[in-house]
């Protein structure tokens, strides 16, 4: 196995842009809206084979093991191309959940098969009454002989629709006295009688998000993650690894290659304003990136992430929609329009990128919810 | 300032367009336009002729009401309130605005002022780089050649009114929209509605007007047109932040309403200031523009105006979508409407960095020639 970590950071940065570069295929290259599997699964194929597909995790467990300052270069390098996130739940989430929570068992038996995507995972968390407030979640999960049995709803399951499994966060106690308490986490299939998807329309038309109903669903009682009833301390823990995620510069890296060539080919640099404009957003990108590196850091040394990681999204998201905003501007008449806007020989997807930014400060913890931990967690103020 | 008979006949005017727009279904009609494919209602257009909204700008001699810009602007305001897809501010701004100041007495402009025809206006022109470029569309021997970029209402309507470029200078010209060489193709903008691109190849056409007239018309119109645009955002961006005020008294998360959280509270707050500003300087450009002669001057006020009202609407529907949470990002909740209409009214005539450029180039004038 090639320890990647060894490698000089020029060295490695050539490996990743020229695997890139010669096997990405050309058609999923700024892909504007959230792929299906079937759409992306011959790159996922290379990927797999190559054994890139979790960059991040260990290598014991299959993943490419990269220490922060390497996972950065692979983030600005799959930027830099235009790559597709893929359907990454699993990478991103359900896996750092069963490495860290899992029993021997399953990380035997669902980790390969996260590689491998032979499961599609989605997450099942927040609720119609449970959004920023997720302690507030009223599915039920009840134990009957060797299943859990499932009762209730999840909302803005993000594409759910082509999911094979749910990671979910359910009400196995109710009449824990607090309700943070008496919260598991489960994993579920979701072929089955008992589960029903609606897609939900964004607004930009996309059905990217859905519904999700369970109607006396099942679920083998070994697919509880962690103990019972203690789920809402790991899904904290799962979130500073979503943070982390959502906080990586690569959103913004991306829309910030786009935006300077748009803008170059629109002759928007002629005007020293946008120019200025333009730095701003091209340092803020640069300088997150200096204080990314030092949370993933932290990660890769064992530490666990404290609440002073909400900072990274807050700065990075609200640079990705100022970016997207600049998109827009640098469009001028066409800053209505749908669809790819030509410029020279790059076609640009204004709006697309536009769309992408606006939820990211509502996903993953809303940035007003980051703010108050912030406050209160780091800062100390009062109540 | 206005007289308070003025500001009496506007109040009436509001009322009656508000009641208009709210009886015929108010922005669930504009869904229901829009996930029909995008165009505007022909009816609607002709109910609004009928109930004198087009002609509320043009002189009462030709035909109008003679209220006013200011009167342009209470209509618009109401059309951005419900998100409503018939092209009210360009016929007002742009199609009577061009007619009446160069041919009066041609029977489109009373069918216009009626509701009784359409007639898009194609003034612009797209650049080989893909930003707009200055003219080079042609007129001879009675026939256009070249193009014409950013058309509104192009879809739907009957006719062309078409800025070109003659041998004695800029021609006003008519086309029909079935004339021989004409291809209109129309690029889908985020509200649902489109833009028209025009390509001419010998496509016949009426002159109407000729001369330097032309070019100062075109100037003026655009001016009405970008000011009352502003409006529009201002009606647009009010609704708008009712809506995110109703939303945030009624959702609630940690067992309480979402509005009793402070941080919502001020942002709430500085939205309502947003509006009440943009509100106040707009209504005050465009009865400023009704006392004004000097076209520079009524240019500056119009970029004045857009430049406000693009920076309100940009920070009020972000901002709604960001207090909605998840739901502000459907499709099945207006707000995302609002967002989407914004976007495109933004970017038509100007953004807010484009007309505080002119802004600022047309004062640093002003003063060289004092
Ligand atoms: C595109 C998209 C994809 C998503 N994908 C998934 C997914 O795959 N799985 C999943 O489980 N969930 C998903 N979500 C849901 C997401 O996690 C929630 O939207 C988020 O938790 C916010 O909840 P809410 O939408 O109910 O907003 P609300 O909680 O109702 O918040 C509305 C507004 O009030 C503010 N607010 C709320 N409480 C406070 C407070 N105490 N102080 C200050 N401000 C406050 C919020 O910041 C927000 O601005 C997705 C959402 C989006 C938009």
């Amino acid at each position: 196995m090639t320890d990647w970590n060894a490698m000089s950071d020029a060295e490695f940065r050539k490996e990743v842009r020229g695997f890139l570069e010669a096997e990405y295929p050309e058609e999923l290259r700024h892909l504007p809206h959230r792929p299906k599997f079937a759409e992306i699964e011959h790159w996922h194929r290379k990927l797999h084979t190559k054994g890139w597909v979790a960059p991040a995790w260990p290598a014991e467990y299959g993943g490419m093991g990269l220490n922060a300052a390497k996972l950065l270069i692979f983030y600005e390098e799959q930027q830099r191309w235009g790559v597709n996130r893929g359907r990454d739940m699993g990478v991103q989430m359900v896996g750092p959940l069963i490495i860290k929570f899992g029993t021997q068992k399953q990380k035997n038996y669902w980790l390969p098969r996260i590689l491998s995507c032979e499961d599609i995972w989605c997450q099942g968390y927040s609720e119609p009454g449970a959004g920023s407030d997720l302690a507030n979640l009223r599915t039920r999960a009840e134990i009957d002989g060797d299943d859990f049995v499932i009762n209730g709803q999840k909302i803005w399951t993000t594409m759910a629709h082509d999911a094979t499994h749910i990671f979910m966060l359910v009400r196995t106690d109710p009449d824990a006295p607090k309700k943070q308490q008496g919260i598991s986490f489960v994993l579920a299939p979701m072929d089955q009688p008992g589960v029903e998807v609606r897609t939900i329309t964004t607004l930009s038309g996309e059905t990217e998000f859905c519904e999700v109903f369970f109607d006396n669903a099942r679920t083998p009682r070994e697919n509880l993650v962690g103990e019972l009833n203690k789920g809402w301390t790991m899904a904290k823990a799962l979130l500073s690894f979503e943070r982390i995620f959502i906080g990586s510069p690569s959103l913004a890296q991306n829309a910030l290659g786009q935006l300077e060539s748009f803008a170059r080919g629109r002759g928007a640099f002629d005007d020293p304003v946008f120019r200025d404009r333009f730095a701003q957003a091209a340092l803020d990108v640069e300088d997150h990136a200096a204080l990314y590196s030092r949370f993933a850091d932290q990660l890769k040394r064992g530490e666990t992430l404290g609440a002073d990681v909400s900072m990274l999204k807050i700065w990075v998201t609200e640079c990705f929609q100022r970016i997207t905003e600049l998109m827009i501007e640098a469009a001028g008449p066409d800053g209505g329009t749908v669809g790819p806007l030509q410029v020279g020989n790059v076609s640009v997807d204004v709006l697309a990128s536009f769309y992408k930014a606006r939820p990211t400060t509502i996903y993953g913890g809303s940035n007003e919810i980051q703010r108050n931990i912030l406050s209160k967690a780091v800062l100390g103020l009062p109540d | 300032m206005q007289s308070s008979e003025q500001e009496e006949d506007l109040r009436l005017l509001r009322e009656s367009a508000r009641t208009l727009f709210d009886r015929a279904g108010g922005s669930g009609r504009s869904r229901k336009l829009r996930d029909a494919g995008g165009e505007f209602d022909p009816d609607m257009v002709r109910e609004l002729g009928e109930a004198g909204v087009f002609g509320v700008a043009v002189p009462e001699e030709q035909g109008g009401l003679g209220m006013g810009l200011a009167a342009g602007g209470v209509i618009a305001e109401e059309v951005g309130r419900v998100i409503a897809p018939e092209p009210v501010v360009a016929t007002i701004g742009l199609g009577l605005g061009l007619l009446r100041r160069l041919c009066p007495e041609h029977p489109k402009l009373e069918q216009l002022i009626g509701g009784e025809a359409s007639l898009a206006v194609a003034w612009q022109e797209r650049g080989p780089g893909g930003a707009s470029a200055d003219a080079t569309c042609r007129y001879a021997d009675g026939k256009l050649t070249g193009g014409k970029a950013w058309v509104v209402g192009a879809g739907g309507t009957q006719d062309f009114l078409v800025v070109a470029e003659a041998d004695g200078g800029p021609v006003l010209v008519l086309a029909e929209a079935s004339a021989d060489g004409l291809v209109t193709t129309r690029r889908a903008q985020a509200d649902g509605s489109s833009l028209g691109e025009l390509s001419f190849s010998g496509t016949p056409a009426a002159e109407l007007a000729c001369g330097a007239a032309v070019q100062r018309a075109l100037s003026e119109a655009v001016a009405d047109a970008t000011a009352l645009a502003a409006a529009e955002l201002v009606g647009l961006s009010q609704r708008a932040f009712e809506i995110t005020l109703d939303y945030i008294k009624t959702r609630e998360q940690f067992d309480k309403p979402i509005g009793s959280f402070q941080v919502i509270q001020h942002r709430a707050v500085d939205l309502n200031v947003m509006c009440e500003v943009a509100q106040a300087a707009v209504r005050e450009v465009l009865m400023r523009m009704d006392g004004e002669t000097d076209a520079s001057i009524r240019a500056r006020l119009a970029s004045r105006a857009k430049a406000r009202a693009v920076t309100a609407a940009r920070k009020v529907t972000r901002d709604a979508i960001q207090l909605h949470g998840a739901v502000g990002y459907t499709d099945e909740f207006d707000i995302g409407l609002y967002l989407n209409r914004a976007l495109v009214l933004s970017a038509w005539l100007g953004d807010d960095a484009y007309h505080r450029r002119i802004w600022f180039d047309a004062r640093e004038e002003e003063g060289a020639a004092q």
